[in-house]
């Protein structure tokens, strides 16, 4: 293998050579392999990788994977606390929305109340005053039908006594009586209560 | 930003002050030999060690991107804290950056885990090779600047991955890494078998399987040259605008002030595009290859 490469380089500095002509000679060393430098190159590259490998890289891995670790972490606890933020805002949210849903639901319960207790209200006071006001015909009534009474006598006294004046005359108290009862009789006494009786 | 700008400039006249310095030195010499780019990227051995080990100029490099690639990440890493500062914040994103596009983005989980620690390692000593590359260090031995009787290596920019052998070798470390993957995945056969991509059916599968067993191979040259060649030529652009030229056309006084306040700017400007894409770019390309290579050894279909 080694002196297939060797074969390869010697062509490649023979072509590189070509042009040089009459320079070929001290040029070439630029193209040479030196056996020397070759070894103390893996000499120094092995010695590098050797240190690398072995005292450089682990921490800086390490290190690299711990802030990864810590970044991962800090995002996944992000995550987590925004999720918790936004099922508690949520929460917040349905409870606000319920909130405002009973208030409103309070607010037509009340006005519904409100609104029953005024028409009761109205519809007591409705009663009230139609009973007040039956009441009152009832009075009315009564004491109209008093007073037409009391007239009445009075008018049969107040006759008894004119027609005793003018005939000087005085009747039997029946006579009397039932002759002013047989006229009153033919009398309307309706116009005095108004007709409101009828 | 004024002293960011001051910042970034500075190492850039440095760079230009290079090639002149080296003139200079070479003029003041009395030697005459013509001024040659490439031995810019010329290894000297610097000290003398048994067998091939001498250390040089790339060697050097070498150890400081290394050592920065280490120190860096160890600091960081030493200082890791749940609420970072600004280097952590970037070496974290350099980190991420690697773990999920390059590495995760093109192998499975289990792979990916697996190789990472290789990708990620690829990836930061390519890069920290590729940026310390343009920043200007005293270490052209082949000039050498008399200061106060010390003879110093004149300031230059140079790249270990502007070598061919350590992006070559990096690259076999790859292959090598992600046929034993596949090996391991689907059996030598089912592997090679694998090469030849869902579909193709009949007598077509012999000379597919032939360019892909060809292409198989490129890829050591075509993932290391691409990385070597990028870089290389950076420096080389870098290095001729930056005053390379004019030290080579040789105009006289005047042609040469020109060409210097032609070049000058254009020297900036590939200065900042490589320090600012190339490098980092370069780095890229070479790791994520290097998954999608691993990726796709171990894949059902190819």
């Amino acid at each position: 293998m080694f002196s297939t490469i060797t074969g390869l380089v010697l062509a490649f500095q023979e072509a590189g050579g070509g042009e040089g002509g009459g320079e070929e000679e001290s040029s070439t060393f630029l193209v040479t392999p030196d056996v020397g430098l070759m070894l103390w190159t893996i000499l120094a590259f092995t010695a590098a990788l050797f240190v690398l490998r072995k005292y450089a890289f682990p921490p800086i891995v390490e290190a690299l994977d711990k802030r990864q670790r810590a970044i991962e972490e800090s995002i996944d606890t992000a995550a987590s606390t925004k999720a918790e933020a936004d099922e508690l805002l949520a929460e917040y949210r349905e409870r606000l929305k319920e909130a405002r849903v009973q208030a409103e639901e309070i607010v037509s319960r009340a006005r519904t109340a409100g609104q029953a207790t005024e028409k009761e209200a109205a519809a007591a006071g409705q009663a009230k005053r139609e009973e007040l006001l039956e009441q009152a015909r009832k009075d009315i009534q009564a004491e109209t039908a008093r007073a037409i009474g009391e007239i009445r006598s009075e008018v049969a006294n107040l006759t008894v006594a004119a027609t005793e004046k003018v005939t000087r005359k005085t009747l039997t108290a029946e006579d009397q009586k039932r002759l002013v009862e047989e006229a009153l009789s033919e009398l309307d006494f309706t116009a005095l209560s108004g007709g409101r009786n009828n | 930003m004024t002293r960011r700008l001051a910042v970034l400039a500075t190492p850039l006249l440095l760079t230009l002050l290079t090639p002149a310095l080296a003139l200079g030195a070479e003029e003041g010499s009395g030697a005459g030999d013509a001024f040659k780019p490439q031995n810019e990227f010329k290894l000297e051995p610097w000290v003398n060690l048994p067998g091939p080990f001498d250390i040089n100029r790339a060697v050097f490099y070498l150890f400081i991107a290394t050592v920065l690639t280490i120190g860096a990440f160890m600091y960081v890493a030493k200082r890791m804290q749940a609420r970072p500062n600004r280097v952590q914040t970037v070496v974290e994103l350099a980190y991420t950056l690697m773990r999920d596009n390059i590495a995760g983005g093109n192998m499975d989980r289990r792979m990916a885990a697996k190789w990472f620690p290789f990708i990620a390692a690829l990836f930061l000593f390519i890069w920290f090779s590729n940026m310390i590359g343009y920043i200007p260090l005293p270490t052209n031995t082949e000039h050498k600047v008399d200061i106060a009787g010390l003879e110093i290596p004149s300031f230059a920019i140079y790249a270990a991955t502007a070598n061919l052998s350590v992006p070559l070798v990096l690259t076999l470390m790859v292959w090598i890494a992600y046929h034993v993957e596949g090996f391991r995945a689907k059996g030598v056969v089912g592997f090679y078998k694998g090469l030849v991509p869902a579909g193709v059916e009949g007598p077509a599968k012999g000379p597919i399987f032939l360019i892909e067993l060809i292409s198989d191979f490129v890829r050591i040259v075509s993932l290391s040259v691409r990385l070597f060649a990028n870089i290389l030529a950076g420096h080389l652009l870098i290095l001729f605008m930056g005053g390379g030229l004019v030290v080579l056309l040789n105009l006289g006084f005047a042609g040469s002030l020109v060409l210097g306040l032609v070049t000058f700017p254009i020297a900036a400007g590939f200065f900042l595009f490589e320090i600012g894409l190339v490098a980092t770019l370069q780095a890229f390309i070479f790791s994520t290859l290097t998954a999608i290579y691993l990726g796709g050894a171990v894949a059902e279909d190819h």
